[in-house]
């Protein structure tokens, strides 16, 4: 049998930066002047979206046809909350990096596992029961999260039904009080642990022997410190599990696998972390569409 | 009537039957005839030339009365006789066969149980029947049961025998008189036939060597008032946990339509209850109920009824049935193509199930599995199987969202192997690469799919994702209503309304028709009304079964908003569908007995079927059966290849103490051990007998027909001996008997005399 080492992602990644950064190629033009256009666009504003949003800009399937043409959507969780995050640039917390760094993680994803997935970027909010149809949900900068009463048992109820919450992008004791706090109410009395090294999550896909702290754009480039605060130079993967011992949330802490997938075509941002990026992600989704 | 026909014409209607019609005069019939005419002629001369106060109408009417009584003198003195065989007085043997079962000890209205008029009907020192058989034949009796056996006299009976056996009571009666002259065999009975072996293969010799049977019905044809549970049928074994679903069949006589309830337990607990409304005198009522067995090991399950007010019999209303209980934990390979929350939440609803496992082989990139719940770190290291004996191991496969392609044309031919040699069970799933989106349509497996696969759409030019793409509305079919693998809840008496409230699935695969001898037990209603998609089939394949869900998403019914966190409608699906998937399929080495539950001393057939790891049969093993009887010791009983089937070994066992035993089969060749296999069988004292125990008329005419002997009922079985004198086989001797001394020519001669006289009275000639 042929194995995926860890070579092919930093292959895979470095041959999709080389193509980002190329000038005169069709596809990176076309994809940048999309990606260029979208950041322009104004995310749309919690809620469902309208039917001219889900055409333009989330690039969803037609409403009246079921979520069942592909079967993977990666889908973002719209909460509410502080504005915040250097990169949100005023928008809302859950919006960083949205929708490149979904596009991006996408094309890669693709070609790293074999998966039907839609090529576009997906957002849901939490209160919205259309949420129960992705059981797979990734949430950023859940430090400014603070959610509403609905949310709460949107979010509990998925969790309880059988979905998967993958949390990033926050930093901090600050952020993960907050973070924490807002967890409590979703599952009151179920802690938050480390995940042990052996689990499964760090090998269905690769073999992960060691959590990096993935930084974001500017500190990998700038070659700064990798950690945002003084209180977060550690990176964790933690996670709740439910009373039969299955994985409901993770939670990627003090370190920013958005940036690495969203940025992995910058040819200056250190390939170590984007590989590393990758590799969890995918980890993350085939555990998570297996268990 | 018959009396009535013997008073007026001799002898009764049967001798008339049988016998040949002749004239006993001497002299020619031409003579006779001649006479006749000038006797004859002189009357009508002397009537016509004679000149009174008489018209000619008159004269003619005198004239006919006048010929016709000189027709019947005339008849007469022919002297008319019948011409018989009949068996010769003490030349001849005549078998009596008298029912020793049980269900003559049933007392009918009269409150003589049909025992008691046997033996009142045979008593050596009052029978007149005895005494009048007794002077024409040398008797020989039998009783029959279960088996038959000579008896020195009907003293003898027992009337304990727990079964009733007609056919091997008639070949052991023609078997062991065969060597003498046979008038015949009385049969005496209720007629409560009640093994599985036809009649009628018994009568087929007594046609051949002449032998009338006499059947004489004993007992009424209705027992009433009564309640009977009918024939309870279960898997001979389950997993434990495994939901059943029986149909229970209650017929009454006598008691109307009243309710009773019907009560399944075991030797622990009752399992279910439920109130039956009975039906119309006589029709059977067909009540479905459903039930767990959760212990482990052979289990006694009772159905029953309790005895009703009056009721005449009582045992009828229990019916016991052994199942074997198994504690495996059944290995499934399950083989998905490509991450789909489908692998997540199926593996999810059966993960609580200590008897499934669930073996997931996971294609995550080209030539890179993910593997789950693998026993070891060696188990599908290589990817899909690709030996018989690899692939064999597991009971039962499923096949998710993976083309054809992925395989070997050896692999592919294994799987169809795995079906029908292994008696595996195959599941394939809908998906973007199963069916004929996966390319499956010629392929071997495709033989063994339940379903006809539709040419695959094609997807058109900047299409996304899967070419066709449709909701299903999933309800079941009347045969999904119906199946055990498809009740959701508790309620099982409308097995509909669940599925009502499931929101829909999707499907990526156009099936709309099952193969012939499939069964569709869902099916899935379009949001255009288009023709029903087939969501869930099923077909018997070889000694397997194969299934199709067509649905791509089933993990829907879990995680839709509509559906709420505690409803347990995914979970209890999966894990009965994938139960009823591994259910019954064999091991290399199994062993069944033909009976579960024998009485002490009944000879059982154990059949074993040998085959080696990768299910060839194998025919110079050496088998062996390990007897542990009830009281602890061990008895080693050797098992012969039959011959006519490969990999099939028999022997009987004659259990002889009561209570269970356990047979352990193992099947060696050489010093490897292909297999082994357990199975139970009990014994017990049988209530066979009083189920069906009213008199089967119809059985026994049928018998006295075809062997051209007769039917009697008790109040006719005085007229036994002489019907036998004269249509019985053995030594015969033609003897004829007159008729012109009947009474019915003298009584006609008068009347036309009579006539005559009358005649000319009222006419003022006399």
């Amino acid at each position: 049998m042929r194995t995926i080492s860890w070579r092919r992602v930093a292959w895979t990644v470095a041959a999709f930066a080389a193509v980002g950064v190329s000038a005169g190629t069709t596809g990176s033009e076309a994809l940048g002047t999309e990606w260029s256009a979208l950041q322009a666009q104004q995310p749309p504003p919690p809620g469902r979206p309208s039917a001219q949003e889900r055409a333009d800009v989330l690039r969803l399937p037609p409403e009246d046809e079921p979520a069942g043409r592909h079967a993977f959507y990666w889908t973002r969780a719209v909460y509410s909350g502080s504005r915040g995050g250097w990169w949100g640039r005023g928008r809302p917390a859950w919006a960083t990096d949205f929708p490149k760094g979904d596009r991006q993680f996408l094309v890669v994803l693709q070609r790293l596992v074999q998966l039907d997935a839609y090529d576009f970027e997906n957002a849901v909010r939490l209160d919205d029961p259309e949420l129960r149809r992705f059981p797979l949900v990734y949430a950023v900068e859940v430090g400014h999260m603070n959610l509403t009463d609905e949310e709460i048992r949107g979010l509990r109820g998925f969790l309880e039904a059988g979905g998967m919450l993958l949390v990033d992008d926050f930093w901090g004791g600050r952020e993960w009080a907050q973070f924490e706090y807002n967890m409590a109410r979703v599952l009151p009395n179920r802690p938050i642990v480390e995940i042990p090294p052996d689990h499964p999550l760090f090998s269905a896909h690769y073999q992960i022997d060691e959590i990096k702290q993935v930084p974001a754009r500017g500190r990998g480039i700038r070659g700064r410190p990798t950690w945002e605060r003084p209180d977060a130079q550690t990176p964790h993967v933690r996670g709740i599990f439910d009373e039969e011992g299955r994985l409901m949330v993770v939670i990627n802490f003090n370190t920013d696998l958005g940036d690495a997938w969203e940025w992995a075509e910058d040819p200056y941002y250190p390939l170590e972390y984007s590989t590393f990026a990758y590799e969890l992600g995918a980890n993350m989704i085939v555990y998570g569409m297996s268990h | 009537m018959d009396a009535l026909f013997e008073f007026l014409f001799k002898y009764r209607p049967l001798v008339f039957e049988q016998g040949e019609f002749a004239l006993g005069a001497p002299g020619s019939l031409r003579v006779g005839l001649l006479a006749a005419g000038i006797v004859g002629a002189i009357a009508v001369a002397t009537y016509t030339l004679a000149r009174a106060d008489s018209s000619a109408g008159e004269r003619t009417a005198m004239a006919g009365l006048r010929v016709a009584l000189l027709a019947v003198l005339l008849f007469c003195l022919l002297r008319p006789t019948l011409v018989l065989s009949t068996v010769v007085p003490q030349q001849n043997f005549l078998g009596i066969l008298v029912d020793d079962s049980r269900s003559m000890q049933l007392a009918d209205q009269d409150g003589v149980t049909r025992g008691e008029f046997v033996r009142e009907a045979f008593d050596p020192e009052t029978s007149q029947l005895l005494r009048e058989l007794g002077e024409r034949f040398t008797l020989r009796f039998f009783r029959f049961a279960s088996d038959a056996s000579r008896l020195e006299g009907p003293e003898e009976l027992t009337f304990e025998g727990t079964h009733t056996d007609l056919g091997s009571a008639l070949d052991v009666a023609r078997e062991e008189l065969s060597g003498v002259p046979l008038s015949g065999l009385v049969l005496l009975s209720d007629g409560a036939d009640n093994t599985d072996r036809p009649v009628t293969e018994s009568l087929v010799p007594l046609q051949a060597s002449g032998v009338p049977v006499f059947t004489v019905g004993l007992g009424e044809e209705r027992v009433e008032p009564d309640i009977e549970l009918g024939r309870v049928e279960l898997p001979r074994a389950v997993l434990e946990g495994s939901s059943l679903m029986v149909d229970v069949v209650v017929t009454q006589t006598g008691f109307g339509r009243a309710t009773v309830p019907v009560i399944i337990e075991d030797d622990r607990q009752i399992l279910a209850e439920e109130e039956v409304t009975l039906g119309p005198d006589g029709e059977p009522v067909v009540t479905r109920m459903a039930f767990q067995l959760d212990v482990t090991g052979p289990r006694r399950v009772r159905f029953r009824i309790p005895p009703q007010e009056g009721e005449r019999v009582q045992e009828n209303n229990a019916r016991d049935v052994w199942i074997e209980v198994q504690g495996n934990r059944e290995k499934i390979l399950y083989l998905e193509g490509e991450p789909r929350f489908e692998v997540k939440f199926t593996r999810r609803a059966v993960a609580d199930d200590e008897n499934l496992q669930v073996v997931t082989l996971l294609r995550t990139a080209e030539n890179k599995f993910y593997r789950m719940s693998v026993d070891d770190p060696e188990e599908l290291a290589g990817g899909f199987p690709r030996t018989r004996a690899e692939l064999f191991q597991y009971r039962a496969l499923i096949l998710g969202s993976v083309e054809a392609s992925f395989f070997t044309q050896d692999q592919l031919q294994m799987i169809a192997d795995f079906v029908s040699e292994r008696g595996g069970g195959l599941l394939m799933l809908g998906g973007r690469s199963s069916f004929a989106e996966g390319g499956w349509d010629g392929t071997a497996v495709a033989e063994v799919l339940p379903v006809v696969l539709q040419d695959a759409p094609v997807t058109r030019p900047g299409q996304e994702g899967a070419a066709f793409l449709t909701e299903l509305d999933v309800s079941p079919t009347p045969a999904g209503q119906a199946h055990a693998a498809l009740q959701l809840g508790e309620d099982y008496e409308d097995p509909v309304a669940r599925w009502e409230w499931l929101p829909p699935l999707t499907g990526v695969n156009r099936i709309t028709e099952v193969k012939p001898g499939a069964t569709a037990l869902l099916t899935g209603a379009l949001p255009d009304g288009g023709e029903p998609q087939v969501v869930l089939a099923h077909q018997r394949y070889g000694r397997g079964k194969a299934l199709a869900f067509t649905a791509q998403d089933s993990w829907t019914w879990q995680m839709h908003a509509d559906v709420p966190v505690d409803d347990n409608s995914h979970e209890t699906l999966w894990r009965q569908i994938l139960r009823w998937l591994v259910d019954g399929v064999p091991e290399a080495v199994s062993v069944t007995v033909d009976r579960e539950q024998v009485e002490s001393g009944q000879a059982v057939g154990l059949v074993a079927t040998v085959g080696d790891s990768t299910y060839l049969e194998v025919n110079d093993a050496r088998v062996e059966a390990r007897i542990t009887r009830p009281t602890g010791l061990v008895d080693t009983l050797p098992l012969e290849w039959t011959v006519e089937r490969d990999g099939e070994y028999r022997a009987d066992v004659v259990p002889l103490e009561e209570g269970d035993y356990e047979v352990e089969v193992v099947a060696l060749r050489g010093d490897e051990e292909l297999g082994r296999d357990v199975t139970y069988l009990h014994t017990a004292p049988s209530d066979d007998e009083y189920f069906g125990a009213g008199r089967r008329t119809a059985l026994l005419q049928r018998i006295a027909d075809e062997t051209e002997g007769r039917y009697y009922s008790p109040s006719t079985l005085s007229s036994l001996p002489d019907d036998i004198s004269v249509t019985g086989a053995g030594v015969t001797l033609t003897e004829e008997r007159d008729l012109w001394d009947m009474p019915a020519l003298f009584l006609l001669m008068i009347t036309l005399m009579g006539a005559e006289w009358g005649f000319r009275r009222l006419r003022g000639m006399a």
